[in-house]
């Protein structure tokens, strides 16, 4: 009543960076060799908040089964190792300042993971400045030729991914698409390869919208894709954005579903969680399907992971619903993979200095001639304590890094149980992907 | 035709929820001066409450009062506890600003601390669809629309004909005369943070209703419609809010339906400014 205009003005722009405020959580830095005894900290730079929140309790969860499977083993040269989260919020201008307070902060760090597409193209070269060794589970294709020699990625390009999800879309005789991707880096980078591979395929790209992650609705947009007539709709934007959306499709278009095909990102628990709550589970998990990374169900190595990972139920901070599922999350099988890489090369360089143990990362995953194929941490050292070359092969299959430190699995079909268990129901061939690769 | 009838129906329901809430953060602004930017933080509280509710298999609808009367104490102590001594130490209307962001911080990452960073969602039926032409709405929405009503009706009945409405009408336009005409400003200062603290709760949870998925940080951009739909309106304006409020929400989603959805809030705020510019005190406000 008593505003005037420039306050008006001052007042609206503070309002307005109430959208971007962040905030960080911080563990350690530092790269040389940690001190005798001292515990190694394994941080985990990921979304802990915002609409990706859920990928930072995924890597986190992995960590936690890692490492505690590794301390059991007696640790790495002395030391025990433990995890920590740093949380990036998905926002790049949040992640650097994030990433800089964790260098600033602590003196033992050893490993960091996680790095997702949000924020890996800010943060990779702030770490790699660092010499802090790295596994990011981005798939974003600014890493398939750049090196960046602390990076590693177990994860393929996402450019992979959109031809996975196209590729899900024939094998279920899908014809007309639709896509709705959120606004956020990690999810833009998949729309391109997706219009190209479904022009490729023969198929009709009915719509294309973009998702707000930060609106409250998008009826709108679901109405849109309603009238486009879809066979199924392939998304990923992450947070309430999916589940609204679904909500609101299944509204409008007369409390029927339009199938839908997620990214493996998809293959959470919060996920799951929030898009059964939309929609009921019965209506959510009969109308989806997700691409995901081969990843092992069985076998000595997946026995392994499963009994760590599973440990370490109930401790994990900010991990809901089914735990089980963290079982095939792609960031948690791959990034339980990395942190075993990443302890055996130390053990195998007698350093917990990322520029003296990395290049044994790739030796230990690619493995030399003779080399013994070992499947967990405990069984790998005992093998390096014996003088033998080893090939570590994790739940997550065989690793094979090229020079750019990249290592790209092949892809499954995965759908949900209504109890929210993850199902494999089909794998997709590199000849299926490469017939729609440009 | 059919899209632009769906939404003009999806224009009218974002704007009955915009509407609680622009009434009340006006309401408040006017009367206590406070430029209160903390209140889409208690909206979400007020949200996060009625989930609690719901989630230990209580009606949404009753997790609706609880947050109601929860936000409306809240609001009230969040005027006793913070801004209230700042402003007897005569903080300037801006460091008043500032405190109420701090605040918003406080509140909303407080909430993600104990709910989580993962969105969630109430348990409730939708019922069944109402068809009419191209407009598509459910009985929840058709009761979220009728709620704005009568929330607006009742702003409307309580300013213009009750002492309380217009010892807040008084107090708004000048303080120290509506006290030298025996107003007990300060007391009807409280019962406004418990009123506009109400319809924050109300609005917090219609809001996490008709959003479906809701998480900490939900309404952040959804202040910055409040704000649009206050300015535009006139601030502390409640009329110019209800207004404010019908512009926007239709405008939002009836630009949606023709251009890029994700360019939606840019149309919000090209018709603030565009009405800024030519009355810069807003639909409604008082001109100099």
């Amino acid at each position: 009543m008593k505003f005037t205009t420039p306050v008006t003005g001052i007042v609206l722009l503070v309002a307005a960076i109430l959208t971007g405020c962040s905030s960080a959580t911080s563990s350690g830095g530092g790269t040389g060799s940690a001190p005798a005894g001292a515990a190694l900290t394994v941080a985990d730079v990921a979304p802990f908040s915002g609409p990706d929140a859920a990928l930072g309790p995924t890597y986190l969860a992995s960590c936690y089964g890692a490492t505690s499977a590794i301390n059991s083993a007696g640790g790495v040269l002395g030391h025990q190792l433990t995890c920590k989260s740093v949380d990036t919020r998905g926002d790049p201008a949040d992640a650097v300042p994030a990433v800089n307070q964790m260098f600033a902060s602590s003196s033992n760090l050893g490993l960091v993971i996680g790095c997702t597409s949000d924020e890996a193209a800010s943060v990779v070269p702030v770490i790699n400045a660092h010499k802090m060794a790295m596994f990011c589970m981005t798939g974003q294709s600014e890493f398939d030729n750049v090196k960046f020699p602390y990076f590693y990625r177990l994860v393929p390009p996402d450019l992979e991914e959109s031809y996975a999800m196209v590729a899900i879309a024939q094998q279920l005789h899908y014809n007309r698409i639709a896509l709705a991707f959120g606004n956020d880096i990690g999810s833009q980078t998949f729309i391109q390869p997706a219009i190209a591979a479904i022009k490729k395929a023969g198929m009709t790209l009915a719509t294309n919208q973009t998702l707000d992650l930060h609106a409250t609705t998008f009826r709108t947009e679901a109405e849109a894709i309603i009238q486009s007539h879809p066979d199924v709709i392939m998304t990923e934007a992450l947070g309430a954005a999916d589940p609204t959306l679904f909500g609101e499709i299944k509204q409008l278009n007369g409390g029927k579903m339009i199938p839908i095909i997620g990214t493996s990102a998809a293959i959470s628990p919060p996920f799951f969680k929030s898009a059964a709550a939309a929609v009921g589970a019965t209506a959510f998990t009969s109308n989806f399907h997700a691409d995901n990374l081969v990843v092992e169900s069985s076998g000595p190595a997946f026995k392994t992971f499963s009994t760590a990972l599973l440990a370490e139920q109930g401790k994990v901070p900010g991990a809901t619903g089914d735990f089980t599922t963290y079982l095939s999350a792609p960031g948690g099988v791959h990034l339980y993979d990395g942190i075993n890489l990443a302890a055996l090369a130390m053990l195998m360089s007698k350093s917990t200095s990322p520029s003296v143990y990395g290049p044994d990362i790739v030796k230990i995953g690619n493995g030399v001639p003779g080399a013994t194929v070992c499947y967990s941490f405990a069984s790998c050292a005992a093998s390096l304590k014996a003088g033998k070359a080893i090939r570590y092969e994790g739940p997550g299959g065989p690793t094979s890094f090229d020079t750019f430190h990249d290592s790209t699995g092949i892809f499954q079909v995965d759908t949900y149980s209504a109890s929210g268990q993850v199902n494999v129901v089909g794998n997709l061939t590199a000849t299926q992907l490469r017939s729609l690769s440009g | 035709m059919t899209i632009f009838l769906a939404s003009v129906g999806f224009g009218l329901v974002t704007a009955s929820v915009l509407a609680v809430a622009a009434v009340g953060f006006t309401l408040q602004f006017g009367v206590t001066d406070v430029l209160n930017l903390a209140y889409g933080a208690v909206m979400i509280a007020g949200a996060f409450l009625a989930y609690v509710i719901n989630q230990a298999g209580v009606n949404v609808w009753i997790g609706l009062v609880v947050a109601v009367v929860a936000c409306s104490a809240g609001s009230v102590l969040l005027n006793s506890g913070v801004y209230s001594p700042f402003q007897r130490r005569g903080a300037s209307p801006i460091t008043m600003v500032i405190v109420s962001l701090g605040m918003t911080l406080i509140i909303e990452f407080g909430v993600q601390a104990i709910a989580g960073g993962t969105s969630v969602s109430y348990t409730l039926s939708e019922g069944p669809s109402v068809h009419a032409g191209g407009l598509v709405l459910t009985t929840v929405q058709l009761v979220v629309i009728g709620l704005s009503i009568v929330v607006m009706a009742g702003t409307h009945v309580l300013l213009r004909y009750t002492r309380l409405g217009k010892a807040m009408r008084a107090t708004a336009a000048n303080k120290s005369l509506a006290r030298n005409c025996g107003i007990r400003t300060s007391r009807v200062i409280t019962i406004t943070w418990a009123l506009t603290g109400a319809l924050c709760g109300l609005a917090g949870v219609i809001f996490a209703i008709d959003a479906g998925s809701f998480d900490a940080t939900a309404t952040d951009l959804f202040l910055i419609m409040i704000l649009a739909a206050v300015f535009l309106g006139g601030p502390g304006q409640a009329y110019g809010a209800m207004l404010g409020a019908v512009v926007i929400g239709l405008a939002t989603e009836i630009s949606a339906a023709y251009i890029t959805p994700s360019y939606k809030y840019v149309v919000a705020f090209v018709v603030l400014l565009a009405m800024l510019g030519v009355r810069p005190a807003g639909l409604l406000g008082a001109t100099p």
